[in-house]
């Protein structure tokens, strides 16, 4: 009896110890404080910092919750979504219709009159290409009202690096990466030939494939002629996606393309390109960091993808890195639209970048980063990306596109099956949707 | 005299055998283990060059800073208190359900224990978004008694599941005799059933200790609230979008294994009993 008292006590206090946890901290309500939900581990410290900086310059307190990784933090931002329990700033990790259910079920707030102010002087200071990634234009697919909805707080681009150790190795001028597609089949050859390895991408995790390939598209057949295949006006079995297939064909050939890079994840590619063991890598603006980690004394370069023809530019990918949305429910949201355009002006900007690596949005602060990290932002210019080409090609014909690249690499199809194979599963999703 | 050798041979070449598959058992489930510790030791360019499973120099202080950075007090403790907190829930509750599944008649008794059961074969990431909303509306979210009573929703199923099997084969001659020596139903199982499901308890608090200890997905979702959250959640701070502090990472989680590998081995022999006794059967 005694013994079941003191279990029951035990229980008791354990119940009333768990309960009093439960209890939230209380803030100060005079004070206004901004809450930002983000998922980007290596720049928390930098945000912090900044907020620490934000509340001496105006009183606000900004709070930087960090909830990683991003799956994770995906699954939050819906629960809280659901709930109606958004914070006043978070980010929207996934496709343009994500962005899109968000903005019509009224939990984002539009930018554009606060974008357009003094002149537009907030929108213009920003890079074109990272905004429009938060942009819905008019007649937008998803039926959303035109207008700005998110604030890009960093960019990326996905680029070729070469290795300047390895270029010397190979008689290569090692500030003269090639310039055009034959200079590249060149070099292939000479890798083969000094039995080292070539290009090292993240190839097993197969959007990357695409990126480099719808590159191509768009450097041989223009961005009109890729839209119109996307919303099944031209055939994959067009000849000048043949040509694009073809590429791959050929740079495996001339023994440009490293051995395993068809399974290869990037994790791996970053690692060997890191270790000097292969003279190109294909990656976005994040290497710089991964890199510098990994490597502190790589001697690496970076430049577009060589172009094949001269009729249409060369593309790559690129945008916003990571964006930044207020939330139409919030108390705050004058407060919270004040502390983006503080973010993303200048001095806010340099430092992000000096501290984090990642390249700023802001176009005005390109003078005071890095030569490498302003190298990458310049490739601004040609940045393409599919959330801002207005139609999405079907999941099964992406993949079907990108396997059977993968396919032609290790000598399993020629071009012409696969686009006929490709071509067939578009046929049979576009049947799906009639 | 051959046939003697010929036995010996073959008793000598099967236990080889034998052990040799098992030695490459234990080879491969301890070697992520050696390597996550041999890792924790070397800095974030060695862990790219360095392969050997010791490293050239021992890098002591990615401990320490995956201590301090990781911020791992605050949340050890909440760890701490998390997993004894479910797990002393789920052993009251499973058992108490268990042994009620398992002796009482009541109606619905095998429809309730079908749909408890159903309920092991939903993951919990399906759940996610009910409950978050069931803990707002209970204005649970954002507490360490709404994670605690999920973690122990979570861990119900199955450890009821182990202990009905382990109930249901117990003689009924104790607890009649326990009657007429004047116990109720209540008194049966605390003096009766549970002292004799000790092994089986064994298996419902290491297999949900650990369930505890790892989880964190559920803590992010619920938490909003920094110094709420386990353990685990101190790792991701090393884990970045591009970039992952792998020897920082590999320390914090030697530190984050040590509670459980503790555990595990203070009650390594009841686990075996229970097992050998059948209590995992099914």
């Amino acid at each position: 009896m005694f013994k079941t008292k003191i279990i029951c006590s035990v229980l008791f206090s354990t119940l009333i110890l768990i309960t009093g946890l439960g209890c939230d901290a209380k803030q100060d309500p005079s004070k206004t404080s901004i809450t930002i939900w983000h998922w980007m581990t290596d720049r928390d410290p930098a945000f912090k910092e900044l907020a620490k900086r934000y509340e001496e310059k105006t009183g606000v307190k900004v709070n930087f919750e960090l909830y990683a990784p991003s799956d994770a933090y995906s699954q939050k931002v819906r629960a809280a979504a659901q709930g109606s329990n958004l914070p006043d700033i978070f980010g929207i990790l996934g496709e343009k219709r994500d962005f899109a259910s968000f903005i019509k079920a009224g939990f984002i707030l539009e930018l554009t009159p606060y974008m357009n102010e003094d002149s537009s002087k907030w929108r213009n200071s920003l890079f074109d290409k990272a905004l429009a990634v938060n942009e819905f234009d008019e007649g937008n697919s998803y039926g959303i009202k035109p207008g700005i909805y998110g604030v890009p707080i960093d960019i990326m681009t996905i680029q070729m690096l070469y290795n300047k150790a390895l270029f010397r190795q190979l008689g290569l001028n090692p500030n003269r990466p090639p310039k055009d597609f034959s200079e590249l089949l060149e070099i292939g050859k000479k890798i083969k030939a000094a039995n080292l390895q070539g290009l090292v991408s993240g190839w097993g995790e197969i959007w990357m494939i695409d990126c480099l390939a719808s590159n191509y598209a768009f450097n041989i057949m223009g961005k009109d002629k890729v839209i119109a295949t996307i919303k099944g006006e031209v055939p994959y079995t067009d000849p000048d996606w043949i040509k694009v297939l073809s590429v791959f064909k050929e740079m495996h050939e001339s023994g440009f393309l490293a051995s395993g890079l068809v399974t290869m994840v990037n994790k791996t590619a970053e690692q060997l390109f890191a270790n000097e063991r292969a003279v190109f890598a294909f990656n976005g603006s994040w290497c710089v960091n991964v890199y510098k980690g990994m490597n502190p004394k790589l001697e690496y370069g970076a430049f577009l993808p060589p172009k094949i023809s001269d009729k249409y530019p060369m593309a790559i990918w690129g945008g916003a890195g990571s964006s930044f949305m207020v939330s139409d429910r919030s108390k705050n949201k004058e407060e919270a639209v004040k502390f983006l355009r503080w973010l993303t002006d200048v001095p806010q900007q340099a430092y992000l970048a000096e501290e984090t690596n990642n390249l700023p949005a802001n176009k005005e602060s390109l003078k005071k980063i890095p030569d490498l990290l302003a190298n990458f932002a310049r490739a601004m210019d040609y940045a393409t990306h599919p959330r801002v080409w207005g139609v999405s090609e079907f999941s099964p014909v992406i993949e079907a596109f990108d396997k059977g690249i993968q396919s032609i690499i290790i000598g399993e199809k020629t071009p012409e099956q696969v686009a006929s194979e490709v071509q067939k599963v578009k046929e049979r999703e576009l049947a799906k949707k009639r | 005299m051959k046939s003697t050798i010929y036995y010996k041979t073959k008793k000598i070449t099967v236990n080889l055998i034998i052990h040799l598959f098992l030695l490459t058992v234990a080879v491969t489930c301890i070697f992520p283990l050696l390597w996550m510790i041999s890792s924790s030791l070397k800095t974030q360019e060695t862990i790219f060059k360095d392969m050997s499973l010791i490293p050239q120099s021992l890098n002591f202080a990615n401990y320490y800073h995956a201590w301090v950075e990781g911020g791992f007090g605050r949340y050890f403790l909440n760890s701490i208190f998390y997993t004894v907190a479910v797990v002393i829930g789920i052993v009251i509750i499973s058992s108490m359900a268990a042994y009620a599944f398992s002796r009482l008649r009541f109606a619905g008794r095998n429809v309730l224990f079908i749909i408890f059961m159903a309920a092991m074969m939903i993951p919990i990431q399906g759940s996610f978004v009910a409950l978050y909303v069931l803990l707002n509306k209970l204005n649970l979210r954002n507490t360490a008694l709404g994670y605690i009573l999920c973690m122990i929703n979570v861990g119900l199923s199955t450890s009821i599941f182990l202990l009905k099997t382990f109930f249901d084969k117990m003689p009924k001659e104790l607890e009649d005799a326990a009657r007429i020596d004047g116990c109720t139903k209540l008194g049966i199982w605390w003096h009766v059933a549970l002292p004799l499901a000790k092994p089986v308890l064994a298996v419902v608090v290491v297999l949900n200790a650990l369930n505890v200890w790892n989880e964190f997905i559920l803590a992010l979702l619920i938490f909003d609230s920094r110094p709420l959250m386990p353990l685990q959640v101190a790792l991701m701070t090393f884990q970045g979008e591009f970039v992952t502090r792998y020897p920082l990472l590999m320390a914090g989680l030697t530190i984050a294994a040590l509670p459980i590998i503790i555990l595990y081995l203070l009650m390594q022999k009841y686990i075996v009993k229970g097992v050998t006794q059948g209590a995992v059967v099914g």
